[in-house]
């Protein structure tokens, strides 16, 4: 005999949640959007403050993250999707404050680790239908949802290829603004270096996500981080600046900078 | 020099005009800044684009491998006279100079090179532009993609979605259709729509028959059997219905074709259905049949999303509504959704079909998850996890049927004290015990006027029965429809059915008990208004009171041997202890 079940599943009828730190966004709630400093991020203000991303898929949820309706002056609709930064390294390095995160609408981004695309699917609201999306992933099951994400959107190039060999996916990316990598590797440094070497234009930024754990479990997170951008520096990039992923992941950081950066002219005297 | 370079377009090849530019590696890159220092370095020589997107799918997944596909030997036999060739992989380099004996160079320079080519590759090439090149790309990428995950049509369950939509589509068309034509032609023959039944059979009639005075002459043993084919053609000469032109008959006739074509078209469809399901879920269609399955398999939208739930939510699908009422309300939640069509479920007793969907729910979400993500392709699984269902099955009738055939000494099975149950027998848990009058042992005073008494009961009985008795009768049949009708409704609610019987059971013979006690107080109360009676009456009661203590006598015997040899048996089991 099944006993009636009453209280234990207030979690069912909850469509499926904006993850596990946004506990005030529940459906049906009031929130003003505002644009964030960086170009493309908006902020929804409300009872709690969320980031998020004006959809390019108007109507469709990626991930089951919860979406914002706006609508402007003139009468059209707007709507905006929450970014979790959670489940995203970007946006906690966006609520952590770095200075520039270099990826504008219009910019061509060479995304490394894509997984099912959850992020790469903000990083294509944000570049729009002008920009373009390079994703690389390497799992055929995380591949797939990639592909099925990139059906519905055009700006979306994924790649199912090994991010260690940039010369067989070299027919398929033309030159990039900024490379974005959350390959989680213990090479990553030299992963993210060879596809610069191919893709990444002169001037360009590289924003890459480091974790501490996986590069060397036994060392402190710092020095993990130090040895990280020292070698980067040796490869002819330049890090700007560094943040932490704190309260969002633990021995994470976000290590931001150029690549082949045109020296400055000295003025002459 | 030349200079090999591969676009999404095809393959381009690149005279370096000026290679002392070469030698400073640091540099090169400034060459590249604007088209027109470019060309200074590098020109086009030639370009080879690909025809369709299968020869670029072909050619790129042969460039992955690092080996040249037929194109570019072709391409580059033509080109590369005596001169290097850069390339941007050693190994397809090393692959070039064995087949077609061309010197091939990679390294730092050219690496450099590569970069610069990239970035003014849209002005290098005339005639290729931004806008040609990323939809090139896109195309190109998808395809590979799919090459990659081996990707293939016949696993596709967006063929099985469609289908079963179509299918429900067609129904409500061939429906509405169906019932068009009997309107219709109801102006012209309406007593046809009585007689004949099944649509399909009467959409073929009329397309036969056209005008009803036709009917006479016709055979319709193909499309009717002999006894309608008999009503029909009486029907047809004393129709009650009003003439009809040829035109508007042959409109109709074209409305019958219309649903005999889209009935046949339902029939292959369906049979489509079967062969994709089977292709697609072979394990799924094994456990539930097919149109369970597709069903399933639609209302998530995707194999892969049913493989993501859990067994209790695929017990549920298709019940949402009854559910979060449930939720709601703090009732019991539904038992089955959609799985309620499943043959296994079918088939189970009405108490049974719970539990059995249950069991079939958490051997289908396995099913589903093997055909989703694995890659075997036979239905074995499937095959063997329905054996096990159709055991337990069969387990679950047995034990049924063995507290329903009798228990210890008669009394009812005490349940547990739930008082959290909304609908129950309130406080009473076994029936209170009535005083049952006609199971009395009388002295001989009373005992021939007892037998006379059952005698008269027995009599009566065998007569046709008063109109007392059919009242007492009627009455105690409407208490047990109500009975079943309570049950039946508590049944939909989605209660346990288990307990429910065994409280009509409980009911019941409570009523038995009260009723027999009226009837025998009644029939007591007739006899004794009835004294005076007549001599044929008194013989036909001293014989059937003979017979009756004849009867009553060996079972009084049977009795009293039945009690002697339990207490021969106590004595032995005494006499054993002792022994011990």
């Amino acid at each position: 005999m099944r006993p009636p079940r009453g209280g234990g599943f207030r979690g069912r009828s909850d469509g499926g949640g904006g993850g596990r730190g946004r506990g005030g966004m529940k459906s049906g709630n009031r929130v003003v959007v505002q644009p964030h400093r960086h170009d493309g991020v908006f902020v929804a203000k409300g009872k709690e403050d969320a980031l998020c991303t004006r959809n390019l898929v108007t109507g469709e949820s990626v991930y089951g993250e919860k979406r914002v309706s706006v609508q402007n002056e003139d009468g059209t609709k707007v709507e905006y999707r929450v970014w979790n930064p959670f489940r995203s390294k970007l946006a906690a390095a966006i609520l952590g404050g770095v200075d520039n995160i270099w990826i504008t609408p219009g910019s061509r981004v060479l995304y490394l680790g894509a997984a099912s695309g959850t992020t790469v699917s903000h990083v294509s609201d944000i570049v729009g239908p002008t920009g373009m999306v390079y994703a690389v992933e390497f799992s055929h099951r995380s591949g797939r949802d990639l592909v099925n994400m990139a059906k519905k959107r055009t700006n979306i190039i994924p790649i199912i290829e090994d991010a260690r060999h940039p010369a067989k996916y070299r027919m398929l990316v033309g030159m990039v603004d900024v490379i974005f990598s959350d390959v989680a590797q213990p090479d990553q440094a030299r992963i993210l270096a060879l596809n610069a070497s191919y893709f990444l234009k002169n001037g360009g930024h590289f924003v890459i996500s480091i974790k501490a754990n996986c590069i060397d479990s036994t060392v402190p997170a710092e020095a993990v981080f130090a040895q990280v951008v020292k070698t980067l520096q040796v490869d002819q990039f330049k890090p700007s600046e560094q943040v932490t992923l704190e309260p969002f992941e633990r021995d994470h950081a976000c290590v931001v900078g150029g690549y082949r950066m045109p020296k400055k002219q000295k003025a002459a005297p | 020099m030349l200079v090999l370079f591969e676009t999404p377009a095809g393959f381009a090849i690149f005279k370096v005009v000026d290679e002392g530019k070469l030698t400073k590696v640091e540099d090169l890159w400034k060459e590249f800044t604007t088209c027109e220092s470019a060309r200074q370095v590098v020109n086009l020589k030639a370009f080879q684009k690909f025809e369709n997107t299968a020869e670029a799918l072909s050619a790129t997944t042969l460039l992955i491998d690092s080996k040249p596909s037929k194109g570019l030997r072709k391409f580059l036999r033509a080109h590369c006279d005596g001169e290097t060739l850069a390339v941007s992989d050693s190994k397809l380099g090393n692959a070039i100079k064995e087949k077609l004996k061309i010197d091939c160079v990679h390294n730092n320079a050219v690496m450099e090179l590569m970069r610069g080519l990239r970035n003014q590759l849209t002005e290098l090439i005339s005639g290729l532009g931004v806008q040609d090149l990323s939809p090139m790309s896109l195309g190109l990428s998808h395809s590979l993609s799919r090459y990659k995950l081996k990707f293939s049509p016949d696993k596709v369950d967006t063929m099985i979605i469609q289908a079963i939509g179509l299918l429900d589509d067609l129904d409500k068309e061939l429906n509405t259709y169906a019932m068009r034509v009997r309107e219709w032609y109801g102006w012209h023959f309406p007593e046809l729509a009585k007689i004949v039944q099944d649509n399909i059979q009467y959409a073929k009639v009329v397309k036969l028959m056209g005008n009803r005075v036709n009917a006479v002459n016709l055979d319709f043993s193909e499309v009717l059997p002999e006894d309608t084919e008999a009503e029909l053609k009486e029907a047809a000469v004393i129709s009650m219905g009003t003439e009809v032109s040829d035109l508007d008959l042959l409109n109709i006739r074209e409305l019958c074709d219309q649903v005999l074509a889209l009935s046949e078209y339902r029939a292959q469809l369906y049979d489509y259905l079967r062969s994709r399901m089977n292709t697609i879920a072979p394990n799924l269609t094994a456990l539930v049949g097919e149109l369970v399955g597709a069903r399933l398999i639609a209302h998530t939208g995707s194999l892969l999303n049913l493989a993501k739930q859990p067994g209790s939510t695929v017990q549920i699908l298709g019940a949402e509504k009854a559910l979060f009422r449930a939720l709601k309300t703090k009732h019991a939640t539904p038992k089955y959704g959609l799985i309620f069509h499943a043959s296994l479920v079918g088939q189970a007793a009405p108490k049974l079909k719970g539990r059995i969907s249950r069991s079939l729910a958490s051997k289908t979400a396995l099913a589903v998850r093997y055909d989703a993500l694995c890659d075997n392709q036979d239905n074995t699984m499937g095959l063997e996890n329905r054996l096990k269902l159709e055991t337990r099955l069969r387990v679950l009738e047995g034990r049924e049927l063995g507290r329903s055939a009798g228990l210890k000494r008669g009394k009812p099975m005490i349940e547990a004290y739930d008082k959290d149950r909304k609908k129950g027998s309130g406080a009473l848990i076994t029936p209170a015990k009535t005083y049952n009058p006609s199971a009395d042992m009388l002295l001989e005073q009373n005992g021939a006027s007892n037998e006379e008494n059952t005698a008269k009961k027995r009599k009566h009985e065998d007569e046709e029965p008063k109109p007392a008795e059919e009242v007492e009768k009627w009455k105690k049949k409407k208490r047990e429809s109500e009975v079943e009708i309570n049950g039946v409704k508590n049944e939909s609610v989605g209660f346990d059915a288990e307990s429910e019987g065994r409280e009509k059971k409980e009911k019941r013979k409570k009523k038995k008990k009260t009723e027999a006690s009226m009837e025998s107080d009644e029939q007591n109360a007739q006899e004794i208004s009835n004294e005076h009676v007549s001599k044929e009456d008194k013989k036909k009661k001293k014989k059937q009171a003979e017979v009756e203590e004849v009867v009553r006598r060996e079972a009084e015997e049977q009795e009293e041997s039945e009690k002697s040899i339990k207490k021969e048996k106590k004595k032995k089991k005494k006499k054993k202890k002792k022994e011990k």
